[in-house]
């Protein structure tokens, strides 16, 4: 590194070359700090620092692997607790951590919403039958929780909350009308134009969400990292953080006092929420089950019909019902909340019957089902392949049609195959997680089956003894199922040989 | 023979790999038998006789039936002809025991149980068919043929895996069925003899043409 790295701000404007080449800033930051730390970035650059390379995440996810070893000099955390567990675990220099921003929670509506509220007291009312908070382990939720406490409407809203994972999934969910109103940043409100600022937590009786920053115990550039800290900090950066609705640095929790109350270390991280590792296995389970149950009629149908008969448009059937096998869980999730959310034709008249899709067990299900229904019908599609259609001719030329002999003949000799297939979809089912987090959300006792728990406890750094549970059950579970499949695939392929082995 | 036979005509063409299946046929005595080499088309004739060869085209008429007239689009299914089809590799229901295979059409207890004792199969009811050789599966396969209430036998290649006694035994018995229910045989072979066992008319099938080959009474 050459001597015209500047060493703190007020070196930055003396016309100094900025430094190119290979040394760049290495910055991992909150997912909500995406849209305005490039720009202030560009502020520094113009200033004359050197060229920053942001990776941008939940902090849950950053801090572990800043301790892994991630090639950082920086670090900017959502909020000072997991800042505070990787200064413990000496993965950031101690000294160096200082606020960087700051931001306010907001509540938020859909645009459109009539009479919007005012304040706290007014969302405890039953006028809000869904309100969406990011994840537990993600600083806005636990900051969302903090606020609600603090105005003491908690009790009341905690049955009505869905959890969302990230803020931008929260705000998603109410800029689609999913659910009644969420509480986010108000950076994140103000970049969102489907949805519309109720209310903001102002006040000292309020946490203040405050970004707090700090060179990593790895960095490699040392001295500019500070100087990006100082810079990030100073004047220049306050206007451009204030033009994305964020607050300048000194405004936040004063880092000294320790954390704000519900925010402590020992409860905020852990599954403290009450993540009950059984209720995840149970819920795993009724998933799984009504979504072979559910599916059952249907793949037996598909797997007949594109064995045994040829239509125009076949291939592209087939193409739709196999889609899902190879699009992104999350995609699929996404086409299906499109399709069944409750913005959607479909999706309100199944909630005007009563059976409202996202954020529920069905919605689950549903995910689960589509995700899995590739595996059930290719499965029973290839049992009616080897069933010896000559059965069926034989069943006709003895006087018994069609379906008769559908349910006498070609049913019964497909039935392991069948089952096998169920199997395949049940284990597939039971690891479901992309599309169920998007369409059925993160909700204990409701839509958190093994693999959110697995998911939610990961980002969570005491959560260890639950995931440990869960780890089992899922892997138990899962071979067992693809055992139960190898046993009746022989049985299968026993019964054709029973014939073709004379 | 009257010149309208016993009612079954058919003039039928079926599209082969190899060769066209063109016949234009009308049996004149009740048993009767198609010989051929392999090859010939002598399944695919039975086939379309049932309802199962949806590429069959032309007409086929059994008495005052048209089962199929493809000018006018009729075509009626195999479970309305009700021929008594026994296939060559017999295709016994694997997943049924020998008394359900022989009462699957509809047949009682007492009549199933007349049936095999008639078939030498009496001790072998409640296996499955994997349990069976070549033979008694044939067997099987004839004497649920016979229990489903056939206006006409066909049978392709029905004693392939019978020894020559038990042959003559079996082809007895079907002949007694026959004339005690007034049922027509149609019997497609390569061997002579078996023929000779249950048919009193012979016709030649060789690449896809039929021809009369005299009568053996």
């Amino acid at each position: 590194m050459g001597p015209a790295v500047p060493a703190t701000p007020t070196e930055l404007g003396s016309g100094q070359a900025p430094q190119e080449g290979p040394e760049e800033l290495v910055v991992l930051a909150a997912s909500s700090l995406q849209d305005v730390l490039p720009m202030v970035a560009r502020a520094w650059r113009t200033a004359g620092g050197g060229p920053v390379r942001f990776s941008f995440d939940a902090t849950s996810r950053l801090a572990p692997q800043i301790l892994r070893g991630a090639p950082a000099d920086v670090f900017v955390s959502a909020d000072d607790v997991w800042m505070r567990w990787l200064e413990e675990r000496g993965g950031v220099e101690g000294a160096s951590i200082r606020p960087v921003a700051t931001n306010q929670l907001v509540f938020v509506v859909p645009r459109g919403t009539s009479d919007p509220p005012e304040d706290p007291g007014s969302i405890a009312g039953a006028d809000f039958s869904r309100i969406a908070l990011a994840g537990e382990n993600v600083p806005a939720g636990r900051y969302a929780r903090a606020a609600l406490e603090s105005s003491g409407v908690w009790s009341s809203v905690e049955p009505r909350v869905v959890r969302g994972g990230s803020v931008r999934g929260t705000l998603e969910w109410v800029a689609r009308a999913e659910v009644d109103g969420g509480i986010v940043y108000r950076s994140d409100a103000l970049a969102e134009n489907r949805v519309t600022l109720a209310f903001a937590f102002e006040g000292a009786d309020y946490p203040a969400p405050t970004y707090p920053g700090a060179v990593t115990a790895r960095a490699e550039h040392r001295e500019a990292a500070e100087a990006f800290l100082d810079f990030m900090g100073g004047a220049a950066a306050a206007a451009v953080f204030s033009a994305l609705g964020f607050g300048p640095a000194g405004e936040g929790t004063d880092m000294t006092q320790g954390p704000s109350p519900g925010l402590d270390t020992s409860s905020g991280l852990a599954g403290s929420s009450g993540l009950d590792p059984w209720s995840a296995v149970r819920l795993s389970l009724i998933v799984a089950f009504s979504a072979v149950l559910l599916g059952l009629v249907p793949a037996v149908a598909m797997g007949w019909v594109l064995a045994r008969r040829d239509f125009f448009g076949k291939s592209f059937v087939s193409m739709i019902v196999m889609a899902p096998l190879v699009v992104p869980p999350v995609v699929t999730g996404f086409l299906l909340l499109s399709v069944l959310g409750r913005e959607s034709a479909l999706g309100g008249m199944l909630a005007a019957i009563g059976l409202p899709i996202p954020f529920t067990l069905l919605g689950a299900t549903l995910a689960a089902l589509v995700v899995g229904f590739p595996l059930y019908v290719m499965a029973i599609r290839a049992v009616f392949d080897t069933v010896d259609r000559r059965f069926e001719e034989v069943s006709w030329t003895l006087g018994v049609p069609k379906a008769p002999t559908f349910r006498r003949i070609s049913l019964p000799l497909a039935l392991p195959g069948i089952a096998a297939g169920a199997v395949l979809a049940f284990a597939r089912a039971l690891g479901e997680f992309g599309a169920t987090v998007v369409l059925a959300g993160n909700m204990e006792g409701e839509t958190r089956t093994i693999a959110l728990a697995v998911y939610s406890l990961l980002e969570s750094p005491s959560g260890q003894g639950a995931t440990w549970i869960l780890v089992a059950a899922s892997v138990i579970l899962s071979l067992g199922a693809l055992l139960g499949f190898e046993g009746l695939s022989r049985w299968q392929r026993r019964r054709m040989e029973d014939h073709h082995g004379r | 023979m009257g010149a309208e036979g016993w009612g079954l005509h058919v003039q039928v063409r079926v599209p082969l790999d190899a060769i066209d299946l063109d016949v234009d046929w009308r049996p004149g005595r009740h048993h009767v038998a198609i010989l051929g080499p392999s090859g010939s088309g002598k399944s695919t004739l039975l086939r379309a006789l049932a309802g199962l060869e949806p590429r069959a085209e032309g007409r086929v008429t059994f008495g005052d039936e048209v089962w199929l007239d493809s000018g006018s689009g009729i075509f009626m299914p195999a479970w309305e002809r009700r021929v008594g089809w026994v296939p060559q590799d017999a295709l016994l229901f694997p997943h049924l025991s020998l008394r359900e295979n022989l009462a699957y059409a509809g047949a009682g207890r007492s009549e199933v149980e007349k049936m095999a004792e008639s078939l030498f199969l009496t001790d072998l009811l409640d296996r499955r068919p994997r349990f069976l050789s070549g033979g008694e599966r044939q067997r099987v396969a004839l004497g649920r043929a016979l229990l489903s209430a056939p206006r006409m036998l066909l049978l392709d290649e029905p004693f392939s895996a019978l020894d020559r006694p038990l042959r003559a035994q079996i082809a007895a018995m079907v002949r007694a069925f026959a004339r005690d229910t007034e049922t027509p045989i149609v019997l497609v072979s390569h061997d002579e003899h078996d023929a000779g066992l249950l048919a009193d008319e012979r016709w030649v099938l060789v690449a896809g043409r039929l021809t009369a080959n005299g009568t053996s009474a």
